[in-house]
């Protein structure tokens, strides 16, 4: 192991202290008010607990390295399985809090894909990508801009594409606004880009385009193939016959919004049909845009 | 070093993060909810107007929910029993969001409200609605603050008063030694004349306060007595009009019972009708048949004596002719004879009757 939290745990607590924390953990918590008490003076270890899981996880499946990147992924999806044991643990006591956090990792890891994992994917622009769209499968503003960030869509087009009205629409300025405010910069901060790498990515992009956009193509499928399955059972991929009568009778805002932002053959589709002026701007292809 | 000092940064983030919970959102309080079941987007809670619901049934076990804001922060949840209900309410700005999730053998169902503060929801409604309505709808707590502030008072200007006569019963009682000349230096405590006055004054102006306070607080009497009436009113207007409501059900209930009971009379004379009609039906279907039945014996029977009819003609018809042959040649030869015969036996030819078709041989003969 070339970095490990030991030696940064050490500094945070001594050996006792650890030793104590744990045993609290271990103990039975009989209320929500003493479960977030024990939880929050614990939190360091119950994420180095989850991160060790996930790295065992990779060790065991064949896909582990010894590098700073694999090191930041398993932090990454510890913190993941650590946001996720803090608020059910509520609802889960009287509990042992120690427990709960082993058997809720126990359950992520039991599943087929628990998470998306290639070494492409934790490259800058890997990483990048990766965290647009899992960011994407969770909140909507993230959603709605990897229509820009995918295909360079302003919020205008993305109306039109979609062709949404009212309030719907609305919300869709809304939620640039918020992205542009907010939302990039917790999600590259989220993924670890620094500003040198951001740099590294605008060039190469300048001076590579065209293998540039392609690399961004294959991971994009990648990513959105995992974490399209976060969408609902019933918005699978429909056929232009079903997108045509959607698009027609105006039903399924949310069907439009969610799926065509994951699934770029869908949106090809749906732009072939060219409703509402849809055809008159370009063909979506994939041309990663770094900033919001 | 610099990868070890980079990692430890990014972890202290992710730590720092999760610190800040609920609060890392931008969202405002307005904006809707998302509601995920096992980690997949289901629905929104909107938190726009009033309450708002959301109902989910799914095939599968349900795992967890979770609750997130529109920029995708973990708000709440709720992890799921394997087997039966489980509640949760989760308390956020402004909202509170009641979850109930419910697994069964089928599958499961999710149920989460949004529930606005009532500050934060009604404020606009309460303007809407009037005076009457608000009291009615805080009676007890108007009255409380109300009936706390009155007594308040009464026990502040009570404890001056007593003060007030206590400081001049002291005074009166105290052997006053008017013979002696006594300076300020000397008697420190004795009043002057123009401090008294002032004293006199001030309780004069204090039971001017009481006097208005008494007024005031028979002026909140009288409010809350109006109050009261107004509420009293309401409340008889409501029960009026609740009673009304249980009337029109019962009537409702009533006319729907004689409604049932005609109906099923009708269904029951339609049905008996329907029956009566089958089974007349059935019997002209019977009939019919056997009529046809009878009615094709005599089409056979018709035809077969056609048939005989046919081959009797045909032997009529022969024996016709060769009749007419027997008879012309039988003419033929009465003629001859009559050539060569006597007059008598010409005059029983002459008597003779003609001959006709279908007269018998024999006749003839």
């Amino acid at each position: 192991m070339i970095l490990g939290a030991q030696p940064i745990r050490g500094r945070e607590q001594t050996m006792s202290e650890r030793t104590a924390t744990l045993g609290r953990l271990e103990q039975m918590v009989a209320t929500a008010e003493e479960f977030d008490r024990v939880v929050s003076q614990a939190l360091p270890i119950l994420l180095d607990r989850a991160a060790g899981y996930t790295k065992r996880f990779l060790r065991e499946t064949g896909q582990w390295t010894d590098d700073v990147a694999h090191e930041k992924f398993v932090l990454r999806w510890g913190a993941e399985y650590l946001e996720q044991f803090l608020v059910f643990g509520r609802s889960e006591v009287p509990c042992r809090p120690l427990f709960l956090l082993d058997s809720i990792v126990a359950k992520q890891h039991s599943r087929a894909e628990p998470f998306c994992y290639s070494s492409d994917l934790l490259t800058p622009l890997g990483r990048f990508i990766d965290g647009l769209v899992r960011r994407a499968a969770i909140s909507r503003d993230a959603l709605i801009a990897l229509f820009h960030h995918c295909y360079g869509l302003g919020p205008g087009q993305v109306i039109t594409v979609l062709r949404l009205n009212g309030s719907v629409s609305q919300r869709i300025y809304k939620n640039f606004q918020r992205w542009r405010g907010s939302g990039w910069k917790r999600t590259i901060e989220s993924m670890d880009i620094s500003e040198t790498e951001l740099q590294g990515l605008n060039e190469q992009q300048c001076y590579q385009r065209h293998q540039f956009n392609c690399d961004a193509e294959r991971m994009l499928g990648l990513a959105q193939g995992h974490y399209r399955k976060s969408e609902p059972d019933h918005y699978p991929c429909l056929s232009r016959h079903q997108w045509k009568g959607m698009f027609q009778q105006g039903y399924g805002i949310e069907y439009r919004i969610w799926h065509l932002a994951l699934c770029r053959d869908c949106l090809q589709t749906v732009w072939d049909l060219g409703f509402n002026g849809a055809s008159d701007i370009e063909i979506p292809r994939v041309a990663l845009q770094l900033q919001p | 070093m610099e990868s070890e000092r980079d990692f430890a940064a990014y972890r202290e983030r992710i730590l720092n993060d999760m610190r800040e919970g609920i609060h890392r959102s931008t969202c405002e309080s307005a904006d809707p909810i998302q509601v995920f079941m096992n980690q997949r987007r289901v629905g929104l809670l909107d938190r726009n107007g009033g309450e708002s619901t959301l109902h989910v049934r799914s095939q599968a076990r349900i795992e967890s929910i979770q609750l997130r804001s529109e920029d995708g922060v973990l708000l709440g949840g709720l992890s799921a029993p394997e087997y039966g209900f489980r509640s949760s309410r989760i308390s956020l700005m402004h909202t509170t969001v009641e979850l109930d999730v419910h697994n069964t053998a089928q599958g499961g169902s999710v149920r989460a409200v949004c529930i606005p503060e009532p500050g934060f929801r009604y404020h606009s409604e309460r303007e809407r609605v009037g005076a009457v309505d608000r009291a009615a709808q805080h009676p007890v707590a108007f009255t409380g603050v109300g009936m706390r502030a009155i007594a308040f008072t009464q026990v502040l200007l009570a404890v001056m008063l007593v003060g007030l006569v206590v400081d001049r019963t002291t005074g009166w009682m105290t052997p006053v030694h008017s013979s002696l000349p006594v300076t300020q230096a000397d008697a420190p405590w004795a009043a002057p004349f123009g401090e008294v006055a002032k004293l006199e004054e001030q309780l004069t102006e204090l039971s001017r306060m009481q006097t208005k306070a008494v007024e005031t607080i028979q002026t909140h009497q009288q409010g809350m007595a109006q109050l009261q009436q107004t509420m009293a009113k309401l409340s008889s207007t409501q029960e009026a009009v609740v009673s009304n409501v249980l009337n029109v059900k019962q009537r409702r209930k009533a006319a729907g019972r004689d409604d049932e009971r005609i109906t099923r009379m009708i269904m029951n004379i339609t049905q008996r009708e329907q029956e009566q009609l089958e089974a007349e039906i059935h019997s002209l279907t019977v009939a019919n048949d056997r009529l046809s039945q009878e009615m094709a014996d005599l089409e056979q029977d018709n035809q077969n004596l056609k048939k005989r009819l046919q081959s009797e003609g045909v032997g009529v018809s022969k024996s016709t002719a060769l009749d007419r042959e027997k008879l012309a040649l039988a003419q033929k030869n009465e003629a001859d004879q009559t050539r060569y015969a006597p007059p008598v036996a010409k005059t029983r030819a002459v008597s003779q009757q003609p001959l006709s078709e279908g007269t018998s041989l024999e006749s003839i003969e």
